[in-house]
């Protein structure tokens, strides 16, 4: 099980990456924490002639804060955004996630923008992403551009990114202060047979807003039950509002079989575990429950 | 009456029989220091790849290695054809009586039947080359209709997947039992049917299997590092299939990463890294990857029962039956499917009617071999939860139900309709111990729940009798099995005082080093540091059987007795002389020789061995050496037995459910080691976990194909994925072995399944679920609910 | 030839340079290139956590990582433990019988060892989710568990003595 040969490139600034990236138009790929990508090589289910190892490139394993804003860099790896306060503080979901992410030593490698760029559709990162909107700032040797991590996220292991682009960066709006999150597996820390994140706003009269509710493992990536969000509302997230909602979650959810789970049981999982990090929300702000 | 084990640990010489003393093995290995098979590469060494079918079925058509052959640092390629010129099929050691041989060749030649079947070697330079070179061969495959599973194999539309052998793919069919079964089961007030299904699992070791292999020439020798637990009936194999005099192989195990019954006996691989080595003249080494290891490597279990047991009105199991098929794969491995279904299939239950229609089934998937527990698993499975249905049926408590029918020690030895002979045991105390500790009573009492998180609480229990080691040499004669039953150890005394013992069986975690090493220390009266343990080289130890079955310790313990009695005669004999006195009147005690009645004469041990090493001043008519060897088959197995309890709650909802509590009780007979004795039982039970509720290997029944043949997607549990597991024992001597120890490597596989599943069945008995079939996944526990509440809607 | 590459990799307080090829990860690269054979092979897909050694003092699983990208860099390997005796973590598990054919123990040693390095305390829960990168088929985990809190529960005492 030993990876076919490839050039191994380290280069000195994000310029130089995209340059080897745009020379080799497709035949390369961004090496960041490897957790993923290494093991597809090793088994052979993919050959490059070209890894670029950007772990070396100052700069983009930052989180920043920029007004609004938290920023990262894409090299930010799961260790990092688990212990960093700034990341608690503003996007608390992104935090709680990390813990159903692999485990302490995949954690200490694996990278936000690897994780977006595998675009895993059962992923806690990319779910997480799509639950708290947001944007991705892809670089070429032509420029940059921002792409919405809903347009983002193609299809199972397909993003927008280009053959010659990289991820330079990870921007988050200022975030619902409350959230949920909810995972079942098959064995701890295994790929989700169901996850579900929500994220919403609380107002003084009780009534909730902004209120994003994303879906793992259902679909070819992971998806928004923007009607069921739309639903709620404004409302104080009753029972009957929440079963509704979650029965609409259905709508948007096209599961797969495999062998973690038939589509079957994840179509039956869905609006339980909807409804479940629903009530969590309006119940409590524990950030989670295993 | 059964003898009890009269010890407690405190009381307990350090290093003796019955200590817990800390094990020989452990330095070198948390040094990092081991030796496994991969740490070891000659000089020169090459590397090999095996080039595989990527179908269940096909028809090979044509083979072009051209590329390969030309590329930088390949230098040698086997074919099909090239393997049936130069070997003969792997033997198999235990075939199942009267199944006819399937040629078992290293390489498919003309037609491929599992997804993982060599079709092509090649040694390269390194083994990243040795791939690469596999990825330029271009086979040109014809796909063939494919055998799914026991049920489809049996279609006589299906393809046969050996018809120069057989005429189906039934490889053979047994009956076993005794009494009249059927006319018990016509006449019982009450009978109790149930099919059940159990999963294809891997024993999956954290050591691939892994080949060494050198060639010299000229004096026509081959030595190999192998990974294995049974480093002679390696070598016997090699010499077989490599058509070598037995003498020309030696077989060396160092350390190996566990085995469990997978790393029994050789492997295609390793006939042909063997005759790579011997082209290439160069030494070859093939370690399996994980890729390899799910697809080439021997599965374990999987088969269908349709069993049936009948009672009384008033309780009393009076007749058994289960016919079961076991899918054993493309080929009869050299172990075999495992055989112990039939012959555990009563358990401890006083059934004078009861029997078994074995059959062993051919599919065109990766050959089945043994797993730790052979069978065992399988028939506690399908019994015990059959008599918590006959439980059910009778308005009984399980508990009770189960000890009304249980063999009692006065009843010992007792033989079983499979003719199996229990030794001895207190079933009924395991039984009653279990219940106390998991609080079957209050739970029966409080009732199942739901509970205000509106989760379903349930119990469960599973009894069972597990054969350790197994009976003599006839009864294997019997089976046509091709291995002995004894285990050989040599004992020599060195010019430094200490003991060396040579075994011929392989180090592969149980601590067969330290408990060896307590045996001779304690028999002959010496440290136990002073001990030494060498093991796994065939050339430097007398020829045994090795170590499967939960015999290394019974069957050596007889052997290293014996040896050590033998030499501790010696060592009085001549200590006595020299110091002018008579051996009755010598003991040998912390590192001396002295006499009985003046411990002020005294010789260090190491003045008398070295003065019978060189021969000089002994007593008259000594020969020379201080060295001692023996050969010990046991009479006849011992008998573990106990019982497991669960408690699990379980989410109606989604099917979700969390085992709370585990608890294992346990008869472990004389412990010669405590605490590695609950090292194995634990490892035992959270393999039956895994196997339980998340391990099983998943074939497309379209494509025939592995689904799930990685490590991401074979679901292994890790440290959060146990409950807590609280172990109890009881002593109770088994008169046939040594000592009156009792096997405990493979029992904590046993219980498991039954027990989770028993648990689970409990929790939603007010639904009516019934669990059948294994894994036990949430989504599988969701569709028993599923089903019993359609069933119920359909009688209402 | 295959291409090559450069690295100086220091291994247990040791500078090596070699020339490798990009895909040799680094398990191979300690195990055949230095000899060091107590780190172990057991999937090379990231999951069983054998490999398990320490990048600038993060436990890593080192069959996920090229050798070519720890160039300049500190990795730590089980060899460094144990010097004329056993370390005190390592006789913890040898204390516990927490290992049984000793394949995976130092994948476990490593990933404990980085726990200490941080000076963590875990609970017993959290250290199943903290040893759930590396997999035992032998033990159970049960007394590895033990070995590892008994492990950081003397040596947090060590500390309050001596500090």
């Amino acid at each position: 099980m030993k990876s076919a040969p490839f050039t191994y490139v380290r280069p000195a600034s994000v310029e130089e990456a995209l340059h080897v990236l745009d020379e080799q138009a497709g035949a390369a790929r961004i090496l960041a924490g490897g957790q993923s990508l290494v093991p597809m090589l090793q088994m052979r289910l993919m050959q490059l002639d070209a890894l670029v190892d950007i772990n070396r490139l100052p700069g983009l394993d930052e989180v920043r804060a920029a007004g609004a804003e938290t920023i990262f860099g894409p090299l930010v790896r799961y260790a990092t955004i688990e212990r960093l306060p700034l990341v608690a503080e503003r996007l608390p979901l992104l935090q709680c996630v990390m813990r159903f992410v692999g485990d302490p030593q995949i954690r200490n490698r694996g990278t936000i923008g690897g994780s977006l760029a595998q675009a895993d559709p059962t992923g806690e990162v990319p779910l997480s992403c799509l639950a708290l909107d947001a944007t991705i700032v892809a670089a070429s040797v032509s420029g940059t551009r921002e792409i919405l991590i809903d347009d983002f996220l193609v299809s199972s292991y397909t993003t927008a990114l280009e053959p010659g682009e990289m991820i330079t960066e990870i921007r988050f709006p200022l975030a619902p202060h409350h959230f949920a999150f909810l995972e079942r597996n098959r064995k701890h820390n295994d790929f989700a047979v169901v996850n579900v994140a929500v994220v919403g706003r609380r107002g003084s009269d009780g009534g909730w807003s902004d209120l994003r509710i994303a879906l793992g493992g259902v679909s070819d990536r992971v998806v928004l039950a923007v009607e069921s969000a739309a639903l709620l509302e404004g409302t104080t997230l009753e029972e009957d509002a929440i079963a509704q909602a979650a029965q609409l979650a259905l709508d948007v959810i096209d599961p797969p079989t495999d062998v973690r789970g038939t589509a079957e049981y994840r179509r039956h999982l869905v609006p339980v575990y909807v409804r479940r990090a629903l009530s969590k929300l309006r119940d409590d702000h524990e950030p989670f429950d295993a | 009456m059964a003898e009890v084990v009269q010890t407690t640990r405190t009381s307990l010489r350090e290093g003796r029989i019955g200590s817990s003393v800390s094990r020989k093995e452990d330095d070198r290995l948390l040094r990092g220091e081991g030796r496994f098979t991969d740490d070891v590469e000659p000089g020169h060494c090459l590397h090999m790849a095996v080039g595989r079918c990527p179908f269940p079925h096909a028809r090979i058509l044509s083979i072009d290695v051209s590329q390969a052959v030309a590329l930088e640092g390949v230098e040698d390629v086997l074919v099909g054809s090239d393997v049936v010129s130069r070997s003969d099929p792997i033997s198999v050691l235990r075939p199942v009586a009267d199944a006819p041989d399937l040629g078992f060749y290293a390489m498919a030649t003309d037609v491929a039947v599992f997804e993982g079947h060599p079709v092509v070697s090649v040694v390269a330079v390194s083994r990243h080359v040795a791939e690469d070179a596999i990825g330029l061969i271009d086979v040109d495959y014809e796909p063939l209709p494919h055998v799914f599973d026991v049920e489809s194999a049996m279609d006589p539309r299906s393809p046969v997947l050996h018809p120069r052998v057989l005429k189906s793919n039934l490889l053979v069919k047994r009956l076993t039992g005794a009494g009249d079964p059927e006319a018990r089961l016509a006449e019982a007030d009450v009978v109790v049917e149930e099919r059940f299904s159990i999963n294809r699992v891997s024993p999956l070791p954290m050591e691939t299997r892994a080949i060494v292999a050198e060639w010299q020439a000229g004096a026509r020798e081959l030595t190999v590092r192998h990974s294995t637990q049974v480093p002679h009936l390696v070598r016997k194999q090699l010499a077989e299939s490599l058509r070598l005099e037995d003498g020309a192989v030696r077989v060396i195990a160092t350390d190996v990463g566990g085995g469990f019954g997978l790393k029994l006996g050789i492997y295609p691989e390793d006939v042909l890294a063997c005759l790579h080595a011997m082209r290439a003249r160069r030494p070859v080494k093939w370690v399996e990857d994980r890729i390899e290891f799910f697809r080439a490597s021997t599965h374990g279990r999987e088969s269908v029962h349709s069993v049936r047991v009948g009672a009384r009105s008033d309780g009393q199991i009076t007749g058994m039956f289960d016919a079961y098929a076991v899918d054993s794969g493309g080929y009869n491995s050299p172990m075999g499917s495992p055989q112990l279904t039939s012959h555990m299939f009563t358990g401890p239950y006083r059934v004078n009617d009861a029997g078994t229609e074995h059959s062993v089934i051919l599919t065109n998937k990766a050959p089945v071999g043994a797993y730790r527990g052979y069978g065992q698993p399988e028939s506690c499975f399908v019994r015990e939860l059959l008599i918590d249905r006959l439980a059910c049926r009778l308005g009984r408590d399980r508990v009770e139900l189960r000890a009304q029918n249980m063999l009692h020690s006065q009843d010992m030895p007792w033989q079983s309709t499979s003719g199996a002979t229990y030794d001895s045991g207190d079933y009924e105390a395991c039984l009653r111990m279990a219940a106390q500790a998991i609080g079957y009573e209050e739970h029966v009492k409080r009732g199942r729940g739901p509970g205000t998180d509106g989760r379903y609480t349930g119990v469960g229990l599973a009894s069972f009798v597990e054969r350790t080691g197994y009976a003599s040499s006839k009864f294997l004669a019997r089976r046509g099995s091709r291995f002995g039953a004894h285990e050989s150890v040599t004992l020599r005394a060195n010019r430094s005082g200490g003991v060396d013992v040579y075994n011929g069986v392989s180090t592969f975690g149980v601590g067969t080093e330290t408990s060896f090493a307590q045996i001779v220390a304690d028999v002959i009266g010496i440290d136990f540091d002073s001990v030494r343990v060498h093991l796994g080289d065939t050339g430097a130890s007398p020829l045994n059987t090795g170590g499967f079955a939960s015999r290394t310790l019974i069957a050596s313990a007889g052997a290293l007795r014996q040896a050590a009695e033998e030499l501790r005669a010696k060592i009085l004999r001549i200590g006595a002389f020299m110091l002018d006195s008579d051996p009755e009147d010598a003991v040998i005690s912390r590192g001396v020789v002295c006499l009985r009645d003046d411990p002020n004469a005294c010789l260090p041990l190491a003045e008398v061995y070295d003065r019978a090493i060189i021969n000089q001043g002994m007593p008259p008519g000594e020969e020379p050496g201080l060295e001692s060897g023996a050969q010990f088959e046991p009479e006849a197995a011992a008998y573990g037995y106990g019982t497991a309890a669960a408690r699990v709650s379980v989410d109606p909802e989604t099917g979700d459910f969390d085992v709370e509590r585990f608890v294992m009780v346990h008869d472990c007979g004389t412990p010669v080691n405590p605490v590695l004795i609950d090292g194995q039982v634990l490892g035992g039970l959270a393999q039956g976990y895994g196997q339980a509720v998340m391990e099983e290997l998943r074939y497309d029944e379209e494509t025939g194909q592995l689904i799930n043949g990685t490590m991401m997607d074979y679901f292994m549990p890790t440290a959060a994925d146990l409950p807590e597991i609280e172990l109890q024992h009881t002593f109770v001597k088994s008169p046939v072995t040594p000592f009156g120890v009792r096997g405990v490597g493979e029992v904590g596989t046993v219980p498991g399944c039954a027990t989770i599943a028993s648990a689970i069945c409990d929790a939603l008995a007010d639904f009516g679920v019934e669990i059948n079939r294994l894994p036990l996944s949430p989504e599988s526990v969701w569709r028993a609910l599923n089903q019993a509440k359609a069933s119920r809607e359909v009688r209402s | 030839m295959p291409e090559r590459v450069e690295v100086t990799i220091s291994v247990n307080g040791r500078k090596h340079r070699r020339q490798v090829e990009p895909r040799m990860h680094l398990a191979d690269f300690l195990r055949h290139e230095l000899g060091l054979t107590g780190t172990h092979i057991g999937c090379e897909q990231g999951v069983c956590g054998n490999c398990t050694v320490l990048v600038d003092g993060q436990a890593v699983k080192s069959c996920l990582m090229f050798a070519a990208q720890a160039d300049g860099q500190r990795v730590t390997t089980v060899e460094s433990l144990a010097e004329e005796e056993l370390h005190p973590l390592q006789q913890a598990f040898k204390d516990a019988h927490a290992l049984q054919c000793g394949y995976c123990t130092p994948g476990f040693l490593m990933a404990a060892a980085a726990i200490a390095a941080e000076g963590r305390r875990p609970s017993r829960e959290e250290l199943r989710e903290e040893l759930s990168g590396v997999i035992c088929r032998c033990t159970g985990y049960e007394n590895i568990l033990i070995a590892v809190e008994r492990y950081l529960e003397d040596r947090g005492e060590v500390e309050a003595v001596g500090g």
